[in-house]
């Protein structure tokens, strides 16, 4: 007779140890850390040499006072990963740390990660407040989190600086994002397809929580040029992609736009099995929401995309930009920024962009005293900053909603490389929320190229 | 209801989609009636050969050793699980030899999202040669790789269905999976027989994974949880006949695919395998009870 | 009763005094929160151990069944302004309807037939519950207005609001259940499952309506499981369907089997394994990936060296391991004649 993987004795001692270890670790109190990188020399020289110490107030003076706490949520689980938002943040709070600090105090960054389970989501925050002490919350980043947790954050008092997916990050008054979010992002791709003329759109999208919020958008944007517009909702992930290009280009007709709304890999698996079938020049123009603006993508798809697929992207493409800010993400990221998966794309990009206006907001506090109510008061406070990011100035205030970034670009694939096709043009306020939020806050500026 | 052309170039992606389930059903047929044990893993044994093929491919290694790797490596995953589980859970009823695989699939699945994550937004795609060449039919192209797909379905359909039936060897394993104690009794050489059992369902978990990264997508969860699907055409054959999984899951995929331009039921059309499969079970099982011998949870 | 079943009970009663009011006490709401997690897993662990472990039933589509549960809770409690437990009952009423409408075809199948047509039948679920959505506030019969920019949340019972009280509530909760199967085990139900688990042929000579036993098991673990959907609901506040996956009720499975499914107490380590084991290892840093690689050696581990499961394996290895330490501590003494029995 078998004994078996493990001989019973071994299997107890084993038993006993997780449980003393579990008796151990309950008592504990930190959650997951990130203890900032370790700054490695960079190798290889940038096009244009940028000293990464300009991130924070004293260069090379290391930060050594009572550390500011900060947390931030982010969904990590097979196919759908926003690690890199979070590992990115972390990677410029690691820069300003190793030079000065916010007056001298390190900042500690707690990341919770989730697998898009609503108890799990509550527990985090509950995590971040009450075990890690956290006084602002950055780069959170979730499929619902924003949906499950807002209440909870207007109760406490935090204002969030996030990059948003969910509604209730662009419609409630302590939300503010850095990205444009799923339905005003598919604003922008209907809205440069409806400028190109075409007659019809084709609207898919994944079937995640919220179709009918960001489904709406679009309509309204058709609705409004007199373009019919038909919904799909897709289940992911997707096994079947050959009758889903099928049946969007047959609705689409040979003068309408498809415009896709998926995370990468299912876009993807989209436009290659249009492309298989051939397709993909069937109708006038594919046009897809951010999450579409990735180098790995323009890879993947080839060259027959060329000017066929425009994306969406919420933020200033990097490979064209050599403006200092720019040059700092791209410095920051190869110094400090190895746990970043991604390199250069939206993703760290978009991390960034959350930590600096973090920092901005934290070093402007006066008092000295870093607590949940400076500290989001602070945060509440940031009023046409230039993040380098982003086609406008970026702002928070007290209203009712927050979209702040309402202006995009347009890219389209060339040659394995995402290229801009319009540059910033602002979402119409035919989407009534951005017509709401544009009362209450007007458009910013346009960020000058710095 | 759509007019008829409307359907037409469905009937083209339907049977592209039998072929796919088509390679898995008849996968897991196959290693069931060779070893007794319903290998619930098969779709992530391929999945990591796939995401290693695209490693390879990506280090600027040449196609087929890409391909190579896959196959070599599901072989050597099933075999060396085949060896130490299988003896092990020997005497147990086939649902916890089935259980048992999730164990493996589990494992696999955890491991692929470490080393090939999502967290960059980064989406894989494997392209084998055949992709870009092929043939249309009516509105749609049809490329060689699927062509192939269908092809190495009939053809593992009728190889091994024939093996299965005609050869010692085969004889051999169909009696093993049976009762494995009564045939060690009987002279016949089981680890031997075991091994190649499990050696020869690794190698066609390889070459259905890289297949199906290429037809489906190349994603560690679709084609880890393909297999749930796939088992629809397995049950109605009542992982009994290769052939009529085979016929199944052709009729699964056609019907699935017939079912998109109905605009009504568009949204349902995922549930068609699980819908046939339940109702051809309790249909064929209306004047017998079904079950199979010494089943113990 | 005899002396050590009293025992027992007091043990019992103990735990559950020291769960409800100790436990609070001692944990941070993190943890609490995952606590309640494993209260309401605890119950569909329970319902699933009564179909697997005393009847020998295997159902793959557990997660489904809760899936409705929470439906039909969540419904009312937006539409309604019942009481919760009336909500519970009515709840695990409904799932207990449905899940005997979807057991009784099912029934003239066995072992892996059986397995897999609950899987089937599962997944089918799943894909009309991803069209169909959860109650959201929304109006008509499916309650869900997809274009909601801001979500009400699920209510909670007034008397548990907060999250200990509401962890307190779901562990009473699942409390009755239990109950409710021991009632069943040491009456009449529990002997006819038992003879039906030996050996079904002999029991249908016995004269026992293996049909209707079968069903009743059905019918109860249903109930349980609607109920369990019910607490679900309240706990989390939002449902969402990408949260029931069929794949789940797979690893469901695996738990229960790792757990052990004939123990009552294996329910509860199995509902740990489940939620309670995820949110340590995520408060340590530990990837989820390394969780879903631990589950996939614990079940093949299990199945393979323990049949009957942890809790019927752990007290009997901490009892060996018991019984090496004192053989270490003192020399082995003369043979005597042993009463027989081990721990």
């Amino acid at each position: 007779m078998n004994r078996g993987i493990l001989a019973p004795s071994a299997r107890t001692l084993i038993v006993v140890a997780a449980a003393a270890l579990a008796a151990a670790a309950c008592s504990s109190t930190s959650s997951t850390t990130t203890t900032p990188p370790p700054a490695t020399t960079s190798s290889a020289p940038s096009t244009t040499t940028v000293s990464t110490s300009q991130c924070g107030t004293k260069p090379g003076v290391a930060a050594t006072g009572t550390p500011i706490a900060l947390g931030g949520i982010v969904t990590d689980q097979p196919g759908t990963s926003f690690t890199d938002i979070a590992n990115m943040a972390n990677a410029y709070f690691a820069c300003v740390n190793a030079n000065g600090g916010i007056n001298g105090h390190p900042i500690k960054y707690y990341i919770e990660t989730e697998q898009t389970n609503p108890a799990q989501i509550a527990a985090d925050a509950k995590q971040l407040v009450d075990t890690d002490h956290v006084v602002g919350i950055v780069g959170n980043t979730s499929i619902i989190e924003c949906s499950i947790d807002s209440a909870y954050w207007q109760k406490l008092g935090y204002f969030i600086i996030d990059s948003g997916i969910a509604p209730e990050c662009y419609s409630t008054s302590n939300s503010a994002a850095v990205n444009m979010g799923p339905r005003y992002s598919s604003d922008g791709a209907v809205q440069y397809a409806l400028a190109q003329h075409v007659s019809k759109i084709v609207f898919d999208q994944s079937n995640v929580p919220g179709t009918g919020y960001i489904a709406a958008g679009p309509n309204a944007l058709a609705a409004a040029a007199s373009v019919p517009i038909t919904d799909l909702t897709e289940n992911v992930p997707i096994s079947d992609a050959d009758s889903v290009a099928i049946k969007e280009v047959d609705d689409a007709g040979p003068n309408g736009a498809v415009v896709l709304n998926f995370t990468p890999p299912e876009a993807l698996v989209i436009l290659q099995a249009a492309q298989k079938l051939g397709l993909e020049d069937r109708v006038k123009l594919w046009g897809c929401s951010t999450p579409c603006n990735t180098d790995f993508l323009a890879q993947s798809l080839g060259p027959k995309w060329n000017d066929k697929l425009f994306v969406n992207a919420e933020l200033t493409p990097p490979d064209v930009t050599n403006t200092p800010t720019m040059n700092l993400y791209k410095a920051i990221l190869k110094q400090y920024g190895s746990a970043v998966s991604g390199g250069i794309g939206s993703f760290s990009q978009m991390g960034f962009t959350e930590a600096e206006i973090a920092v901005h907001a934290l070093e402007s506090i006066t008092s000295g005293t870093y607590t949940v109510a400076t500290v989001n008061a602070a945060f509440e406070g940031v009023t046409d900053f230039n993040t380098g990011m982003l086609c406008q100035l970026w702002s928070y205030g007290n209203y009712a909603l927050h979209i702040p970034n309402n202006e995009d670009y347009t890219v389209t694939p060339d040659n394995g490389k995402m290229v801009t096709a319009q540059g910033c043009t602002l979402i119409s306020a035919v989407d009534p929320q951005i017509a709401q939020y544009r009362s209450a806050a007007g458009t910013a500026a346009l960020a000058p190229a710095s | 209801m759509p007019p008829w052309p409307d359907f037409e170039p469905f009937i083209v992606s339907g049977l592209a989609l039998g072929g796919v389930y088509a390679l898995s059903g008849v996968g897991l047929v196959v290693l069931y009636r060779a070893t007794g044990v319903l290998y619930l893993a098969f779709g992530a044994v391929g999945a990591m050969g796939a995401l290693i093929a695209w490693s390879l491919t990506q280090a600027g290694a040449p196609g087929w050793t890409g391909w190579l790797a896959c196959v070599a490596f599901a072989a050597a995953v099933t075999l060396g699980y085949g060896v130490v589980f299988g003896p092990a859970l020997a005497a147990r009823g086939p649902l916890v030899k089935a259980v048992a695989t999730i164990g493996l699939t589990l494992v696999l699945y955890g491991l692929m999202d470490l080393l090939w994550t999502t967290s960059g937004g980064e989406a894989r795609s494997i392209t084998l040669p055949t992709d870009n060449s092929g043939f249309v039919v009516g509105q749609v192209q049809v490329n060689w790789t699927q062509v192939i797909a269908l092809a190495a379905g009939v053809v593992i359909t009728v190889a091994t269905g024939a093996f299965l039936r005609y050869t010692k060897l085969g004889t051999a394993m169909r009696a093993m999976a049976n009762d494995r104690e009564i045939t060690a009794t009987l002279g016949v050489p089981v680890r031997r027989v075991e091994a190649a059992a499990w050696l020869g369902c690794g190698v066609l978990a390889g070459i259905a994974g890289l297949l199906l990264a290429d037809l489906v997508a190349l994603d560690a969860t679709t084609l880890t949880f393909l297999v749930i699907s796939s088992l629809a055409a397995v049950l109605i054959a009542r992982l009994r006949s290769i052939a009529l999984t085979f016929a199944a899951a052709i009729a699964v995929g056609l019907l699935h695919d017939l079912l998109t331009p109905i605009t009504s039921v568009t949204n349902y059309r995922d549930m068609t395998p699980f819908v046939i499969a339940a109702v051809g079970l309790l249909v064929l099982s209306r004047h017998r009870v079904m079950a199979q011998s010494r089943e113990e949870a | 009763m005899g002396r050590p079943q009293l025992i027992r009970w007091a043990v019992i009663a103990a735990l559950l005094l020291f769960t409800l009011f100790g436990l609070p006490q001692l944990f941070s709401l993190y943890y609490i929160d995952s606590l309640t997690q494993v209260a309401v897993y605890s119950m569909v662990t329970l319902a699933l151990g009564v179909l697997v472990g005393r009847v020998g039933l295997i159902s793959l589509g557990q997660v489904a069944v809760l899936a409705i549960g929470a439906w039909v809770a969540a419904r009312l409690l937006f539409a309604t302004t019942q009481p919760y437990p009336l909500v519970l009952l009515e709840a695990g009423l409904v799932t207990m309807v449905a899940g005997t409408a979807i057991g009784l075809p099912a029934l003239r199948l066995r072992g892996l037939y059986l397995a897999l047509i609950t899987l089937m039948l599962a997944g089918a679920i799943t894909v009309v519950l991803a069209t169909v959505n959860f109650p959201n506030g929304g109006h008509g019969f499916t309650g869900y207005n997809g274009a909601l920019i801001n979500i009400p949340p699920i209510r909670r019972p007034s008397v548990a609001g907060a999250d200990p009280a509401y962890f307190r509530y779901s562990v009473l909760i699942a409390a009755l259940m239990f109950l409710l199967v021991l009632a069943h085990i040491r009456t009449r139900p529990g002997r006819a499952w038992a003879a039906i688990r030996q050996s079904e042929p002999a029991a249908l000579a016995a004269g026992i309506n293996t049909w209707l036993y079968k069903l009743w098991a059905f019918a109860l673990a249903s109930f349980i499981t609607g109920v369990a959907g019910g607490v679900l609901a309240g706990a989390v506040h939002y449902l969402y369907s990408i949260d029931f996956p069929t794949q789940d009720s797979i690893i469901l499975l695996a738990v229960v089997l790792m757990g052990g499914a004939y123990s009552l107490w294996g329910a509860v380590v199995a509902a740990l394994l489940y939620q309670f084991l995820p949110a340590l290892l995520n408060n340590w840093g530990v990837s989820a990936d390394w969780l879903t690689i631990l589950f996939g050696l614990g079940v093949l581990q299990v199945l393979t060296t323990a049949p009957a499961g942890l809790a019927d394996q752990v007290p009997k290895d901490l009892a060996r391991l018991g019984r090496l330490l004192l053989r270490l501590r003192r020399p082995p003494a003369p043979r005597v004649p042993s009463q027989g029995g081990t721990a």
